[in-house]
């Protein structure tokens, strides 16, 4: 419990840490800190359609950020979230338009193409991982350039809808996620999310498997001495954090745009990915983080219209956020072991 | 009780008998005079108000047990922590040792556990590693060569300065560390646990060696758990435990027993355990067996033996000799390259780790933090490894987290571990009480076969005895017990049989009843010693 709360409250001085140097940052490109903070707080929660905004917003953010809480759990850094989410997205849509099937299960055949299409883009990152040790981190990065732009061709050669725009031609209706309000394009997609973020953390607490794949990713010579197979659970995790991450380009696909178009979401992997961190893998932590990611988005879209900001200024808070979560950690681990031990080994 | 021979007496002591011999606040003509050390992390007390001074020329060990403020003490000596007070008198000067740079300025050299060598570069190189003698801005290589043959010959420090270090043993790896800190102009040598990596030849060699340095007027600090050799080699002792100084006494004038009581705070045995003699049936039959390490070498040649019921077979040998790959094996961490062992008949070779354990095996590994445990996650998780599948800790894939907890707070009382319950992460604990998780969690499995690795490397005496026992009760439960151990006083008061590895071989077996450390010594050492090779136990 105690380490619990000093986990948090490390997380909440990194954030509060990020922010003041980026009112700083603020500062310095002459706007006021204040307004600017007030500006994205109004424009993020302002009223009802501001706090659907944001919900929708945070949908994919929370959606990716259980991907990614999947993969770390297992000692997985999947960064290629994007590229999953591209490809789902892609998936998703292609059965939204192509194959016209009964209201219902065609939203759920989408679905479910997406959610292989994401597990099949990082199948092959995950069985160079367990077969010949690569490095997962640097696979799944690169094939995220590849997923945007294999979906960009299929987008612009192969599914253009006739026009000028690159994107696919729109779903039927039979396979939109269905909405929650009528002013807004909030849809079921968060209720995908909630869900997914507590049943994974139930999983992982609760479950055998969760158990074994906890210690794969905490303490791996241990798991492996214990009789877990290593190997196998690695690429399970890997291949489960790339099925949630192609689900969450369907629900955005199937539930906000009702087509797939060139760069429809762009850096909810990220972001995704980011939240995850910031919760310390926790699924359930994950969906406050995804909030805070998803009212910052939200809430920069009314930076340049009421302020001299720019809102690039929130990458650069983003950015900001994952130097000094990184750097807490530094902190931390340095706390853990006694300061001598540390000099002792240089 | 225990301060009868604390911190007052020495003083007296001291004085009475010889004269220089005294800690305290009396501190001229010492090398080293610490006064009133204290250091805290946190709200720990790590050094709680210690004196030591130790008089120019005197070899003095400093022993207590893990935790008990020895490497802490001598860090603050070497400037890598600063104490929260007290003062430091180097040759008889006030010293703010605020780095090592300073200690090692003040005539101080430490020689540490893990050795920090450059494998790829010859002995002279390392030696003068950073302070290179130079000609014409070159590195003068036959000057380094001369100084380090000059220095290894005058301490007998047997090295060939020519040599790649990386094809050098640990016993020679360890003289080079020695000549690297004498180059560096130490007159004060301090060594934390020299003889844990050696045979005890290399270990009597090590010794002649301090004694030259101290024939040559220099100092020598020396870190223990091993009673016999600080009795062997040391002038004085200071014995630490919690943080404080229980006493500090001329060696000549202590026995080990008391050293034992001073150090344990209580009486504690280590001699040979009795014993029913059993013959059961055989569990473990090892055959030929060969494997290589992680460098694809041979790592194990030709292992043969068996294991009954109700029997601990030893496994002696100085650390490297195959020891580890043999668990490994046998635990299904590592294939082998060629022969069988089987498992109350069945081949291990085709299983995986946990089918070897669905077959009877429990394991108490070797890196107990690396491999034993997930420091981290808290007692009871750690108590559920190996068994995350079975009832009645989990049904239908799902874990009942009451029945584990039970377990573990039954477990952890069984045991005697030191914890304020089964959530308590294990990181918090003392290496003992980790250890005791391990053992708790391996010998309440049901296995037939115990595969111990090193079962009390790094753990107090006290614990040390507890686990002693536990061992000695699975052998009269009828377990077959591999005990594999670097501590041949461990291997003399628990095994029926002990096998004696080098370099992947079974050197020899010798009958636990007449463990001779000569005799094992040189098979440690890879000299055949045919009367006792293969003698059957």
């Amino acid at each position: 419990m105690n380490d619990r709360l000093r986990a948090v409250s490390g997380q909440i001085i990194a954030v509060a840490v990020a922010l003041l140097m980026g009112a700083i940052i603020i500062l310095m490109v002459g706007e006021s800190p204040v307004r600017v903070f007030m500006t994205l707080l109004r424009g993020a929660f302002g009223d009802q359609a501001k706090i659907a905004g944001t919900l929708l917003q945070t949908t994919p953010i929370l959606i990716c950020g259980v991907a990614a809480c999947v993969g770390l759990r297992g000692g997985m850094f999947n960064v290629g979230i994007e590229g999953q989410l591209f490809l789902g997205g892609f998936a998703a849509a292609w059965v939204g338009f192509a194959f016209p099937l009964p209201a219902g299960i065609h939203m759920l055949a989408a679905l479910a193409l997406a959610i292989v299409a994401g597990a099949a883009w990082v199948a092959i990152p995950a069985y160079f991982r367990a077969r010949y040790n690569t490095n997962e981190v640097v696979s799944t990065i690169l094939s995220n350039y590849v997923a945007v732009l294999l979906t960009s061709y299929f987008t612009i050669f192969l599914f253009k809808r006739p026009g000028g725009w690159s994107e696919t031609p729109p779903i039927l209706p039979t396979a939109y996620l269905p909405g929650i309000f009528d002013f807004s394009r909030l849809n079921g997609g968060l209720v995908i999310g909630l869900v997914l973020a507590i049943g994974a953390a139930l999983v992982f607490r609760y479950t055998s498997w969760g158990y074994g794949v906890t210690m794969v990713g905490s303490a791996p010579k241990f798991a492996e001495y214990g009789g877990v197979n290593v190997k196998r659970q690695g690429f399970l995790v890997l291949l489960l954090s790339g099925a949630v991450g192609g689900l969450a380009g369907g629900v955005e696909t199937l539930g906000v745009h009702h087509r797939f178009m060139e760069g429809f979401a762009p850096g909810f992997g990220f972001d995704g990915l980011i939240a995850a961190l910031l919760a310390n893998g926790s699924p359930v932590a994950t969906i406050f983080t995804a909030l805070f990611f998803g009212a910052l988005r939200n809430g920069s879209l009314l930076l340049e219209v009421d302020t001299g900001a720019s809102r690039e200024i929130i990458t650069v808070i983003q950015a900001l956020i994952i130097l000094s979560v990184s750097a807490q950690v530094l902190v931390r681990r340095r706390g853990d072991s006694q300061a001598g031990e540390r000099r002792w080994k240089f | 009780m225990s301060n009868a021979s604390g911190s007052s007496t020495p003083h007296n002591a001291g004085n009475n008998a010889a004269g220089a011999n005294v800690a305290g606040p009396d501190v001229a003509g010492m090398a080293v005079a610490l006064t009133g050390i204290t250091k805290r992390f946190g709200a720990f007390i790590a050094n709680d108000g210690i004196d030591l001074a130790v008089r120019r020329g005197e070899i003095h060990a400093i022993i207590g047990e893990n935790g008990a403020g020895k490497t802490t003490l001598m860090n603050i000596l070497f400037g890598l922590l600063q104490p929260d007070e007290g003062s430091i008198r180097l040759n008889d000067e006030e010293t703010v040792v605020a780095d090592p740079a300073v200690a090692i300025k003040a005539g101080l050299g430490m020689v540490h556990q893990h050795f920090k060598l450059v494998p790829s570069l010859s002995v002279a190189d390392n030696v003068f590693l950073g302070m290179e003698i130079r000609r014409h801005g070159l590195i003068d290589h036959a000057a380094q060569i001369a100084r380090t043959r000059e220095l290894s010959e005058r301490f007998g420090l047997r090295v060939d300065p020519t040599e790649r270090v990386g094809l050098l043993s640990v016993g020679i790896e360890q003289r080079i560390e020695i000549l690297k800190v004498l180059v560096r102009g130490a007159r004060t040598i301090i060594l934390d646990e020299p003889t844990a990596v050696l045979t005890p030849q290399e270990s009597r060699e090590l010794f002649q060696t301090l004694r030259s340095f101290v024939a040559d007027g220099m100092t020598v600090i020396f870190i223990s758990h091993h009673l016999e050799e600080v009795m062997e080699v040391s002038d004085t002792v200071t014995v630490l435990r919690n943080g404080r100084r229980v006493a500090t006494r001329p060696t000549v004038e202590l026995s080990k027993d008391e050293l034992v009581r001073m150090m344990v705070g209580r009486e504690v045995s280590f001699d040979r355990r009795p014993r029913e003699p059993q013959h059961g049936d055989v569990i473990l039959e090892v055959e030929q067996l060969w494997a290589r390490d992680d460098r694809r070498l041979p790592a194990l040649r030709d292992v043969n033996f068996t294991i009954r019921s109700g029997e601990v077979v030893g496994i002696a040998g100085v650390a490297g000799n195959g020891q580890t790959e043999l668990a490994e094996v046998l635990s299904g961490l590592r294939p082998a390259s060629h022969g069988v062992a089987r498992l109350k008949g069945r081949n291990l070779a085709t299983f995986s780790p946990a089918e070897i354990r669905e077959a009877g095996l429990a394991h108490v590994p070797g890196d107990r933090m690396v491999r034993g445990v997930d420091r981290n996650a808290s007692i009871a998780a750690n108590m559920l490894m190996g068994r995350q599948h079975r009832a009645p800790w989990s049904r239908g894939g799902v874990l009942n987290w009451n029945a584990i907890g039970q377990n573990a707070s039954k477990l952890i009382k069984d045991f005697d571990i030191r914890a304020q319950g089964s959530g308590d992460a294990v990181k918090r604990l003392s290496g003992g009480n980790i250890q005791k998780v391990v053992l708790a969690r391996e010998f309440t499995n049901g296995a037939d076969f115990l595969l111990i690795d090193q079962p009390t490397r790094g753990v107090d005496i006290g614990a040390q005895e507890a686990i002693h026992d536990e061992i000695m009760r699975q052998r009269a439960a009828g377990r077959a017990i591999l005990l594999i151990s670097v501590q041949l006083d461990e291997l003399a008061a628990l095994a029926d049989r002990i096998l004696v590895m080098f370099n992947g071989r079974i050197m020899g077996e010798v009958a636990g009843d007449d463990a001779d450390e000569d005799r094992i010594g040189m098979m440690m050492a890879g000299v055949a010693v045919p009367e006792f090779a293969a003698e059957p136990a």
